[in-house]
């Protein structure tokens, strides 16, 4: 059975000034699936990935030409707002980066930009997205602390945790386990396949064995164009294009 | 330099290997259809002796591609290479095998008569001869056509074989005489049309090796 599109680009280039960083990129993101995006240094992987939440608008002189749809709806010529999309659409970063405040408030931060006052509401959701992130029995007990008090691999899960109490329908993930050790790694992955059955997940990696364990889809960008994508199995075993195999055996990048 | 130099390396290293088993695996074939043919024992001798270091091959092949699995985590076609690899050592090994079963019959056949219908049996060891050498050349050169021929002249070894089979039994009621004879080259003609079914496994493994297609059970007719 097709799945859902939930996240389309159509020919989308993108320029920083006058460098094309992204050209032609069409590429359909399936509703629930994981998504990776993988290719060398520079090749535009993290640029599109921060185009599907408008990431690219705070930096200035950058340009979008050709279509990015979520559920249809094209988020550069819609009424959509950059805040409601980010809503929509949540983001993980590469370092981990809670705020130097309270577990808990790290967690019912959006809600409350969102305005939300209810405060049992806020005790539910924070509980939720703790508990969805994996992070919930670990700091139940502990959770009026700061969050900078927490390891690296728990201070992830916690931003995990941030993106998904506004309950976004979209995650990207920037590398996100890539400052992390083996152990916190796994658990990030762990955590991925259990929230892809809520959320459609984009992810950068740069470690090919992350995207072949973690994604049903992975694409291959190089110097700003996508080269290849297809379903992980495929790509990781049978991959059509020369450049994809020459990338992914390590034969160059 | 080269990217990745080193593995690359250490995949030529396992080809060497491979090519090494094959060569054992085909000369045991060789000499085991000569010792039947010529009835020369101390030849059958040397193929059972042999096996040994075909056998010991094949674990250190296995040990060495358990080893680039997990050290080296190959991706795309480098990995089709091991895994190919890994089906052509199970298959050559057991080429080895069914050459040893071959030169037992050698052996036995040897200090009897001979019989007659000796025909068939040797087109039947030239395909099977031709099948190992071809499937061995298809995995030096890449070559998935040639491959495909030895998939196709399966069907002329199994022919062979029946054929064989019946040339035998007739032969047995009408002479009982040669029935025990008889049951050992039966016997041996299944052994040739095993070594034709195990370089089919061989050719199939380049294919998949080649192009990722997995041909396994598709390409006999």
């Amino acid at each position: 059975m097709a799945r859902k599109i939930k996240v389309e680009s159509i020919s989308l280039d993108f320029y920083y000034g006058d460098f094309k960083a992204l050209e032609d990129i069409s590429i359909q993101v399936e509703e629930n699936q994981v998504t990776a995006l993988i290719g060398p240094s520079g090749c535009g992987k993290s640029t599109y990935l921060r185009c599907i939440n408008r990431m690219n608008d705070l930096i200035p002189d950058t340009r979008v030409v050709g279509e990015l749809r979520l559920d249809d709806e094209d988020i550069y010529t819609s009424d959509l707002d950059a805040v409601s999309l980010r809503r929509r659409v949540g983001m993980v970063f590469q370092k981990p980066n809670p705020f130097p405040k309270t577990i808990f408030e790290n967690v019912a931060y959006g809600l409350r930009v969102n305005g939300v006052k209810d405060q049992e509401f806020i005790d539910h959701r924070v509980e939720e997205s703790l508990k969805h992130a994996a992070l919930w029995e670990e700091v139940k007990d502990r959770i009026q602390t700061n969050a900078l008090g927490l390891s690296g691999g728990q201070q992830q899960r916690l931003c995990i945790a941030r993106a998904l109490a506004v309950e976004p329908e979209v995650l990207l993930m920037d590398e996100p386990a890539s400052a992390l050790d083996p152990i916190a790694t796994q658990k990030i992955e762990d955590l991925i396949h259990e929230l892809k059955k809520e959320f459609t997940i984009i992810i950068v990696t740069h470690s090919m064995q992350q995207a072949a364990r973690v994604s049903d889809r992975t694409a291959f960008f190089y110097m700003g164009k996508l080269i290849e994508v297809d379903d992980t199995q495929t790509m990781f075993t049978k991959p059509q294009n020369k450049q994809t195999e020459d990338y992914i055996t390590g034969r160059f990048g | 330099m080269e990217q990745r130099a080193h593995f690359t390396q250490k995949l030529e290293e396992l080809k060497m290997q491979v090519l090494r088993m094959a060569a054992l695996s085909e000369k045991a074939v060789h000499n085991a259809v000569t010792a039947f043919f010529e009835n020369d024992n101390e030849m059958a001798e040397s193929v059972i002796m042999g096996d040994i270091e075909i056998n010991d091959l094949e674990n250190a092949i296995d040990k060495y591609n358990l080893e680039l699995l997990a050290l080296d985590q190959p991706m795309a076609r480098d990995l089709r290479f091991i895994v190919g690899t890994m089906r052509i050592t199970v298959n050559l090994e057991r080429i080895g095998d069914e050459a040893v079963n071959l030169a037992h019959r050698a052996m036995f056949l040897s200090s009897r008569p001979p019989l007659p219908y000796n025909q068939r049996m040797e087109m039947l060891a030239d395909i099977a001869k031709k099948m190992v050498a071809d499937s061995l050349k298809a995995f030096v050169d890449e070559d998935t056509e040639l491959a495909g021929e030895v998939c196709e002249m399966d069907n002329q070894a199994d022919e062979m074989n029946l054929k064989i089979l019946k040339e035998f039994i007739n032969g047995m009621v009408a002479e009982s005489r040669i029935v025990e004879r008889g049951v050992h080259a039966i016997m041996a003609a299944r052994h040739l049309e095993r070594i034709g079914d195990l370089a089919t496994n061989v050719a199939e493994a380049v294919v998949f090796i080649v192009e990722g297609e997995d041909v396994k059970h598709k390409c006999r007719g």
